[in-house]
């Protein structure tokens, strides 16, 4: 924990803010990361001839060291408004990109 | 938010570990005692305590037990509460039966359709028995198989059934690990000097970190992997995209599969008699032993039960190789002709069974098996370390300004070290005090660990009050106490209620009690020199004081 010098009550209460929105971002933000990941890894694996099961288990051999990197990445970024944006957009946006590709695919 | 990465990382690294450190010490420890399950349960269960057995006849022995089993009369009545006052119809839809090379019993499962199956296909209900397969007698009263009853589903779901937010709560305690260790190395740059610094003599704060250094990076490659593969074992529960999403792509392609093997997708409706699945059985055999392998069947499985299309699933076990069952043969259920035998799998397949197979070892190896333990032990001797650093760099600063953070990180520390050791070392006198004829003996086993736990939790904040003058908690000695005291118990216990002493067990040799009591006389001997060795301490210390 950094202890930085003289904190006035209202910047420490923002701090504090800031924290528990970074980790929401990072816990949450980065499992809908993460479903996106799986959606999208699923749809390419069936896209490049695996079976169902056989992407399936791919995607989640893979989603997990993932989802540690954006959560350790989550705070490391330096603006919370950024790593909100990368996770949730970035999650949803392989999520459509998955659906659509599995439904044009099927 | 932060100066720099390694800060942010410190962060991460301090916080996480300390919040969900206390969840990882338990799945840790649980899944340490998990390794050796069968063990437990031998121990557990006296008129278990004989050599493990090959599946016995299924025509002769397992069909009338399963045509005779029931779910448990708790599941029946929650079911009728489910479905509005009145029981639907239970069809028996599956059989299994399951045996590993550690196991002298058998576990039977039916699984039930509800009502008619295509208006709640979620809907399901089981039926399980455990049987001595030796002359097909059901285990009397229900016990509690200790280890793969209650030490296991700690390990994996902390007995947190409601919705299912145990797993959740270990599988974010697993990712919780997974940063630590990526965060752990960053913070310390200079890991490879780190890894053979151990200066015990030192101030308790920089030992305990040399030692959190030493077995969280020894055994860097084992957390790294029990960590991960905890997860994907159980990505289905995090990610269900095949129940939600993507559901019916993913029911196209089980039917498109079953299509591709020659095996019915769906029960004809029309029922029809079951062949000998002994006949299968010997044929699965004769085939497995023409293509080289050990001919140990690990589980025979019959689906759509009664029916047309009924299958009979034979696999073989999983002693001889890493990935658990498998080279499964399937075979029509009214003929016993074989419709597929499982080809090699694919190299995705390959990989995940590997990787699921190490972590659940089921294979016969001993050595690894202990190997396993000690990973384990490294594993929660570095979260321990990890609280006990937390406090010793606190204490001293939060007793100036007044605060209580530390205390309560001690208290909690305590409880989840020692205490969890002593809750679940009185489940096991418990065990051995309670009477067999005792009604919900098996609850009540459970309710003294549960009880146990607790009261350490009360000794330990009561106790922890000099961490906020910065002093050390007598918590954690006194509690070293009560740990050594009841695990001498448990053995001496059990060599008098069982007469299965260590001289006994040890000139047999039955491993599986020898092995577990000997691992308690350890337990014992270590708590006691910590206890000893801290009385002394305290008194030296008095001594100088008076002297001073």
């Amino acid at each position: 924990m950094i202890i930085a010098p003289a904190h006035t009550p209202s910047s420490s209460a923002r701090r504090r803010l800031a924290i528990v929105s970074r980790v929401v971002a990072a816990l949450g933000g980065g499992w809908v990361f993460a479903w996106g990941f799986v959606m999208l890894a699923l749809a390419l694996g069936r896209r490049a001839g695996l079976s169902y099961a056989d992407a399936q288990t791919l995607a989640w051999l893979l989603v997990f060291p993932v989802y540690a990197t954006a959560v350790c990445g989550s705070f490391a970024a330096s603006s919370g408004a950024r790593v909100w944006a990368v996770l949730v957009g970035g999650g949803l946006a392989m999520t459509g990109a998955g659906w659509w590709l599995m439904r044009v695919g099927a | 938010m932060f100066p720099n990465f390694r800060l942010s990382m410190t962060w991460l690294h301090t916080w996480f570990g300390l919040v969900l450190g206390y969840v990882l010490i338990v799945v840790f420890f649980f899944g340490t005692l998990s390794v050796f399950d069968r063990e437990f349960d031998r121990w557990a269960i006296p008129q278990t305590r004989f050599a493990p057995q090959p599946i016995p006849s299924f025509d002769a022995m397992l069909r009338p037990i399963f045509d005779h089993m029931a779910p448990e009369p708790a599941d029946l009545e929650a079911l009728r509460r489910r479905s509005g006052g009145t029981l639907p119809k239970l069809t028996p839809v599956e059989w299994t039966a399951y045996t590993t090379h550690r196991d002298p019993v058998l576990s039977l499962y039916t699984e039930y359709a509800v009502g008619n199956d295509a208006d709640k296909p979620d809907e399901e209900i089981y039926a399980h028995a455990t049987i001595d397969p030796r002359d097909g007698r059901q285990l009397a009263g229900d016990p509690l198989k200790i280890g793969s009853e209650f030490f296991y589903p700690m390990h994996i779901g902390l007995h947190l059934t409601w919705m299912g937010v145990g797993y959740w709560i270990v599988g974010l305690s697993a990712l919780a690990m997974l940063c630590a260790l990526v965060s752990g190395v960053v913070i310390h740059r200079r890991l490879f000097r780190e890894f053979f610094t151990l200066r015990p003599r030192k101030h308790v704060q920089r030992s305990t970190l040399d030692l959190h250094n030493l077995t969280g990076v020894a055994a860097l490659p084992f957390h790294f992997f029990f960590a991960l593969t905890g997860l994907t074992i159980f990505a289905g529960i995090y990610f269900p995209v095949s129940e939600t999403m993507l559901k019916p792509q993913a029911q196209a392609a089980l039917v498109a599969q079953a299509a591709e093997r020659g095996l019915p997708a769906k029960a004809a409706g029309v029922t029809a008699p079951l062949a000998s699945v002994d006949a299968m059985v010997a044929e699965a055999q004769r085939r497995w032993a023409a293509r080289g392998m050990p001919g140990d069947v690990g589980m025979v499985e019959v689906q759509h039960v009664g029916d047309r299309n009924s299958v009979v699933a034979v696999y073989r076990a999983g002693s001889d190789r890493v990935a658990l069952l498998g080279q499964a043969i399937h075979f029509e259920g009214t003929t016993g002709r074989v419709l597929h035998e499982e080809p090699p799998a694919t190299v995705v397949t390959g990989i995940n069974d590997f990787l699921t197979g190490l972590h659940l070892q089921q294979f016969d190896h001993w050595l690894l098996r202990w190997f396993y333990v000690v990973g384990g032990l490294a594993g929660c001797a570095c979260i321990v370390t990890g609280f006990l650093f937390f406090v010793e760099k606190r204490k001293r600063q939060h007793a100036k300004v007044g605060l209580g953070g530390a205390r309560w990180a001690d208290a909690f520390a305590v409880a989840t070290v020692t205490g969890m050791l002593g809750a679940t070392l009185a489940m096991l006198v418990a065990n051995r005090l309670l009477p067999d004829e005792l009604v919900g003996r098996n609850e009540w086993e459970q309710r003294v660990f549960w009880g146990a736990w607790l009261v350490a939790l009360l000794h330990a904040a009561w106790r922890s009050a000099p961490i906020r003058l910065g002093k050390a908690s007598p918590a954690w000695h006194e509690q070293c106490v009560g740990v050594a005291v009841l695990a001498l118990a448990a053995v001496l216990l059990d060599a008098v209620t069982t007469g299965d002493h260590l001289l006994k067990t040890l000139a047999q040799p039955y491993w599986p009690v020898a092995g577990v009591d000997l691992a308690l006389l350890v337990v014992a001997a270590c708590a006691a020199s910590v206890a000893v060795k801290h009385r002394r301490r305290k008194r030296a210390a008095r001594l100088a004081l008076r002297h001073a």
